[in-house]
């Protein structure tokens, strides 16, 4: 059998003559087609804005205070992950796994904190429908909001494999976390210009 | 075998210190970014001063929390033709905009149609 059909073998081939592992130039590549998808989404905002008569103010029409005490929770999730991160690094489990799931926790407030914001929005009949601003503001919240999901989904996932010795000790492990943890901070990146862009300015 | 020595040595040593430093910098930065907008600054000055911050936070939160500081060439490689392949695609369409923006705007029109705004200004003045 051909040692390039082996899965195993394909896993530990030898390296890429780069200095990277294969699997964080893959999140990288990964990470490069998400910030063209959201490139598009700013480009639609700037194009819809600046041919509109009239743009509303934030602090006018959306709830300002919520979306900062979102930004704190993100950028708090973001250091608690790269604590995590440090953790793994140090081998101490325990630790790992107190700052990961304080990461999780973090990152349901988030979503609970916008299902608060969009509930009472919906309440007053506002939906993505109503202005070309807020069908903006809706598709980037929400497509980042299933981003948030995609992220919870991994490092839950994570916390899990962390509880498993096989996958603990696997010497690939800490590199798992690592490529979570720039997902996470992509997602922490998109929101530190949403933010302003949609609420403030 | 050789690719977990690989994953090895593409680790980064994490600093708990500077990621705690970087935090504290991140929440007094997201504080001034809703200061400016409670300023009520002319918009382009609130624009500019608001992404200028924005960028500001990206840029501590890429160079280290994503360990882009120190990161093998490869990936900063990457990163730039994604950023060249952003801008091809953002910036025609932005000048686009721009352009017929201007076309459009009340006050182009009448410096393009000077005859036209002072006939109608010398329509009613009569």
């Amino acid at each position: 059998m051909s040692q390039t059909l082996n899965p195993a073998a394909f896993m530990n081939n030898p390296d890429t003559h780069s200095g990277v592992t294969n699997a964080k130039l893959g999140v990288w590549l990964f990470l490069a087609s998400e910030i063209m998808l959201f490139a598009t989404l700013f480009t639609s905002y700037i194009v819809l804005r600046m041919g509109a008569t009239s743009w509303p103010w934030g602090w006018d029409v959306l709830n300002v205070p919520l979306a900062t005490l979102n930004t704190v929770i993100l950028i708090s999730s973001s250091v608690t992950i790269v604590m995590a991160y440090a953790k793994a690094y140090d081998k101490n489990k325990s630790g790992f796994q107190g700052w990961m799931a304080a990461t999780l926790a973090l990152s349901f407030g988030f979503l609970v904190v916008k299902a608060f914001e969009y509930g009472a929005e919906f309440k007053l009949g506002i939906g993505p429908h109503t202005s070309v601003f807020y069908a903006i503001y809706f598709t980037m919240t929400g497509l980042h909001g299933i981003h948030i999901l995609g992220g919870i989904a991994v490092n839950g996932g994570l916390l899990y494999m962390s509880s498993v010795k096989e996958h603990w000790e696997n010497p690939l492990f800490l590199g798992r976390v690592e490529g979570a943890g720039l997902y996470w901070h992509f997602v922490d990146i998109v929101w530190i210009f949403l933010f302003p862009a949609l609420y403030l300015l | 075998m050789s690719n977990n020595k690989d994953a090895r040595r593409d680790e980064h040593r994490p600093d708990v210190g500077l990621y705690v430093k970087v935090f504290a910098a991140l929440m007094v930065l997201t504080m001034i970014t809703v200061a400016i907008s409670k300023f009520h600054l002319p918009r382009p000055q609130a624009i500019a001063l608001g992404l200028f911050v924005a960028v500001i936070k990206a840029s501590l939160v890429g160079a280290l929390f994503m360990h882009l500081w120190g990161e093998n060439k490869l990936i900063h490689r990457t990163l730039f033709i994604v950023a060249g392949g952003a801008a091809i695609l953002i910036l025609p369409l932005i000048d686009c905009v721009m352009i017929s923006h201007r076309i459009t705007s009340p006050a182009d029109v009448a410096s393009q149609h000077p005859h036209e705004g002072g006939h109608a200004a010398t329509h009613e003045e009569k």
